[in-house]
């Protein structure tokens, strides 16, 4: 008896993770495509899903078109259109890119697309409102009962057909038709099969609108699942078809596809027994409650982390990249003393007027935009040393600043320490759980490193911070934080903590830049360059993985802490959430991610672009600036230095030939010595 | 007396295939020796146990009377192997002078994260000085401060030997010097090896394709074929063995 019940839970739940299960391989499959097929691991793919579910949504609900056409229009026309935009456009010129840049080139592109969409539009994502099925009536009572166990809904039985009709299709193209042959060869080298006679950028275009197409018909089958149509859950969803993807070592389609179905069921079957399981215990209660959400996470990142061939499927790199001419030297940076004097001057002059202003004529909204200007700042030099340092794309930063976040929150309110030394706390622990991360993942690099981080940010965003001891109260009673004193200073007032930040900026500043001149930036850059050739000089990779990543997280964490101080609250979703940390690393790469002055740039960008040039100069939406920044870090792939090198190599080389015209040409031959190590103390 | 570099039946296959067979090999104090074979002998494989860059299945490794058999690279970097690369591999956006100093940073362990946040991390003058004793030496001082993408494949390479030399080596790998070269530049590697190894007095281990250079470099030479050793002895000896010209020279003229 007991048995036939257990079998019959299981039958259902099995029931019930199908429908899911079919959209998560359908997202696992688009990953895959173009993955295999260019290179590329697209981060974007989420963004992709969402703009077509938001674009179904307000062609039926603003627009009230039926729904084929607007089916039709979402994901016929719109998604396949905008995977053929990306492709022409973007990827096609980045071919011989580096995975790493390529990634980040997605991530700017998951940032920058939704809001341009939301732009172009007038979409808004509002709670409770998403879209209907593709039939009417789709979330009614159960349709199809085929066992008497569970009835699937119609919306449920379409998802699973459109989704199996599409895997079915898709398969036919891989097996019996050229293209599809065409489309295995070309992710081998894009050129070598055009050698071979094959229009690589043909079968490439087509790759990534079938792909577009896929993650368009997903994200509009998944939409009535979720309660609000915004691209956060998209982005999850995403990460799921990863882990699914990843089952499949991320090349095989199969079992891609097998691995999204499986994760689906194992979803329905853990809501099903976890909680009978954890009955009676309630110590376990907060865990299983959050189990379910994790799971996908746990899978992507065990996957990464223990399977030895994901490891060693170094990224698909292109055999002919090596052709390319070598970026341009930095040696073009070289400028004259002159020239470097008159920049200081100048940079002095502008902190100088700046400081005055907010010290003694800004009112208190200017005040706070600087004060979170400056802590930013902070938090972006541990991107400088993960990413400009130690080459490394992190997408958990936002983690290792929640968890000072939460730190320093739970000792002032719990035990009562004070709120600067629960900072310094806070960043500590963040510098542990930094060291702790970095352990497993220390033989992954590039692409892999990245996804194994962010499958960690999201396992952090799905349960530590429901749970009690880190951030649960936040979501019941808020998460307040007290200000500082120390002494006789009492940091309530802002611009007092305006000084104590800039003191923090002041010190951290100084603490990287001597890192980075030092042996520790020097070993970093040595494995950057050639992990095999640092190992052979005696260089430990892992022991110099674990102190960028410790010193990292130490300096998020700081910055974390002082956030929440700032704000007298920790705001987790608003501050800290993955997504909220993916613009971060978007902003600092697409300025500077080697330079001090660029995560001060982006710090500045991050709190005072909005307010300043584009609402008080052009009088436009706060959201251009994802789509302004997410844009600009698709120039990373050319110039990784970031937009502010760049732009200070073109003006300098300007200026200096007009000095050198007007120094009649006799201080050309400067003394090159003199000059670069000017250079480097400069930055 | 016991051999600077001792590797006993060094055995490792992969999936199911043999692709070294109990290889022994020893290495005198001071001495050069010459490691060839045919594409597919094993001679990557063998030096990449040696290095520890994939562990063996059988065998020993010993440097010095140590067994290093289960060390990680950097450690066996650290107890006395230097090595250059086939594909040269060197640090991007680095000037020559800074990949010999970050070898002699590590050589010293000076490195530590509280000196470089007290600003003691640059470096230091005698560390700059030592550099360019080993520049000078290959004849790259006046190359110091340049870029290390302006240099020349057969530069780059000399870069890598003088990296290795930093870590102060007692024995040096070279995985084929000189691929990539042409005869005047294999000549002058060569020539500035022998130099750089009369004066500091390291053992070399050279793996190469060049049996001129080699017939010229070594004094005695193993030979593997198939992931077995089918001779050792003196350079000349081996290279004029019928069975090492059969498997490996073919027709081909020996230069002696």
């Amino acid at each position: 008896m007991i048995l036939a019940s257990v079998a019959q839970d299981i039958l259902r739940a099995v029931l019930q993770g199908m429908p899911p299960g079919t959209v998560y391989a359908l997202i696992a499959l688009g990953f895959v495509l173009t993955y295999k097929t260019s290179g590329v691991f697209n981060l974007a793919f989420g963004a992709q899903a969402y703009i077509s579910a938001a674009m179904y949504f307000q062609a039926r609900n603003e627009w009230e078109w039926g729904a084929l056409p607007a089916f039709v229009l979402a994901v016929l026309l719109v998604a396949p259109a905008l995977g053929l935009l990306l492709e022409r456009l973007i990827f096609r010129h980045l071919r011989t890119a580096s995975a790493i840049s390529k990634l980040v080139v997605t991530i700017g592109l998951s940032v920058a697309l939704p809001n341009l969409f939301e732009l172009v539009i007038g979409f808004e994502p509002v709670a409770g409102r998403t879209p209907e099925g593709l039939v009417p009536n789709g979330n009614g009572p159960p349709f199809y009962d085929p066992f008497g166990v569970y009835g699937w809904s119609r919306n449920e039985l379409t998802q699973m057909a459109v989704a199996l009709l599409a895997i079915a299709i898709l398969g036919a193209i891989f097996r019996f038709t050229a293209l599809g042959l065409a489309m295995r060869a070309v992710v081998e080298s894009p050129r070598m099969t055009e050698l071979a006679g094959v229009r690589a950028d043909r079968v490439s275009a087509f790759a990534w609108a079938l792909s577009s197409l896929f993650a368009g018909l997903a994200g509009v089958l998944i939409a009535p699942r979720f309660n609000t149509l915004e691209d956060i859950a998209f982005f999850e969803l995403m990460v799921i078809g990863i882990a699914a993807a990843a089952i499949g070592l991320l090349v095989s389609m199969p079992r891609a596809m097998l691995g999204g179905l499986a994760i689906g069921i194992v979803i329905a079957l853990s809501n099903t027994f976890l909680p009978r399981w954890a009955d009676g215990r309630d110590w376990l209660q907060p865990l299983v409650d959050n189990f379910t959400l994790a799971l996908p996470f746990l899978v992507l990142f065990g996957i990464l982390v223990f399977s030895p061939r994901i490891r060693a499927s170094t990224e698909a790199a292109d055999p002919l990249a090596g052709v390319d001419p070598p970026p341009p030297q930095s040696a073009a940076l070289t400028r004259s003393s002159v020239l470097t004097l008159a920049t200081r001057v100048f940079a002095l002059l502008v902190l100088a007027v700046g400081g005055w202003w907010v010290f003694t004529q800004a009112d208190t909204s200017w005040i706070f935009l600087v004060t979170q200007g400056v802590i930013m700042s902070v938090i972006f030099l541990s991107i400088t040393v993960m990413t400009g340092m130690a080459g490394q794309i992190s997408l958990c930063q936002g983690t290792f600043a929640a968890i000072g976040a939460f730190s320093v929150y739970q000792l002032a309110e719990r035990w009562e320490v004070s709120v600067l030394a629960g900072a310094l706390i806070g960043a500590a622990i963040a510098a542990v759980v930094g060291s702790l991360l970095s352990l497993p993942v220390r033989r992954l690099g590039g692409v892999w490193l990245a996804v194994a981080t962010l499958a960690f940010a999201f396992f952090f965003d799905a349960v530590m911070v429901r749970q009690t001891w880190v951030g649960a109260a936040s979501l019941l009673q808020g998460t307040r934080v007290p200000r500082p004193t120390l002494g006789p200073l009492d940091f309530a007032s802002d611009k007092t903590f305006l000084v104590l930040c800039i003191v923090v900026l002041i010190i951290t500043s100084v603490v990287v830049i001597q890192l980075r001149e030092g042996t520790i930036g020097r070993t970093l850059r040595a494995l950057r360059g050639s992990e095999l050739a640092a190992q052979s000089i005696g260089i430990n990779p892992a022991r110099a993985r674990l102190i960028a990543f410790a010193t990292s997280a130490f300096i998020a964490g700081l910055g974390g802490a002082l956030l929440a101080v700032q704000q007298k609250n920790v705001n987790y979703d608003q501050n800290f959430a993955p997504l909220a940390a993916m613009f971060w690393l978007v902003l600092v790469v697409s300025l500077s991610a080697r330079t001090v002055e660029g995560a001060i740039f982006a710090g500045a960008s991050f709190s005072l672009f909005e307010r300043s040039i584009l609402r008080n100069i052009f009088g436009l939406s706060g959201k251009w600036r994802f789509v302004l920044f997410g844009l600009t870090s698709i120039q990373y792939a050319r110039h990784p230095e970031g937009l502010l090198e760049y732009g200070k190599r073109r003006s300098t080389a300007k200026m200096q030939a007009r000095i050198d015209r007007l120094g009649s040409g006799g201080d050309q031959d400067l003394d090159d010595g003199t000059d670069r190590s000017a250079r480097e103390v400069s930055s | 007396m016991s051999a600077l570099l001792e590797a006993r039946e060094v055995t490792k296959s992969f999936s199911g295939i043999e692709a070294l067979s109990k290889v022994t090999l020893e290495v005198g104090a001071g001495e050069r020796v010459g490691l060839i074979g045919p594409n597919g002998a094993g001679k990557t494989t063998f030096f990449n146990c040696l290095l520890g860059v994939i562990n063996s299945d059988g065998g020993s490794v010993q440097l010095g009377g140590t067994d290093i058999s289960s060390w990680p690279v950097h450690r066996r970097a650290h107890q006395g192997i230097g090595r250059t690369f086939q594909r040269i591999e060197l640090f991007s956006d680095t000037s020559v002078r800074e990949h010999l100093l970050i070898a002699e940073r590590i050589r010293r362990g000076t490195g530590s994260f509280f000196r470089d946040m007290i600003g003691l991390g640059r470096a230091h003058r005698d560390e700059i000085e030592a550099c360019d004793r080993v520049l000078d030496l290959l004849g790259l001082a006046d190359r110091g401060d340049d870029p290390i993408e302006s240099l020349s494949l057969g530069e780059g390479r000399l870069v890598e030997v003088g990296r290795a030399l930093m870590t102060d080596p007692q024995l040096l790998l070279l995985d084929e010097p000189s691929s990539g070269l042409d005869r005047q530049e294999t000549a002058l590697l060569a020539r500035t090896l022998r130099t750089v190894q009369e004066q500091r007095g390291f053992a070399i281990l050279l793996v190469e394709h060049d049996v001129e250079l080699v017939a010229g470099f070594t004094e005695r030479t193993y030979v593997l074929d198939f992931g077995r050793l089918i001779a050792s002895g003196s350079t000349a000896d081996v290279l004029a063995d019928p069975v090492v010209r059969h498997a490996y020279l073919g027709d081909m003229e020996v230069p002696t």
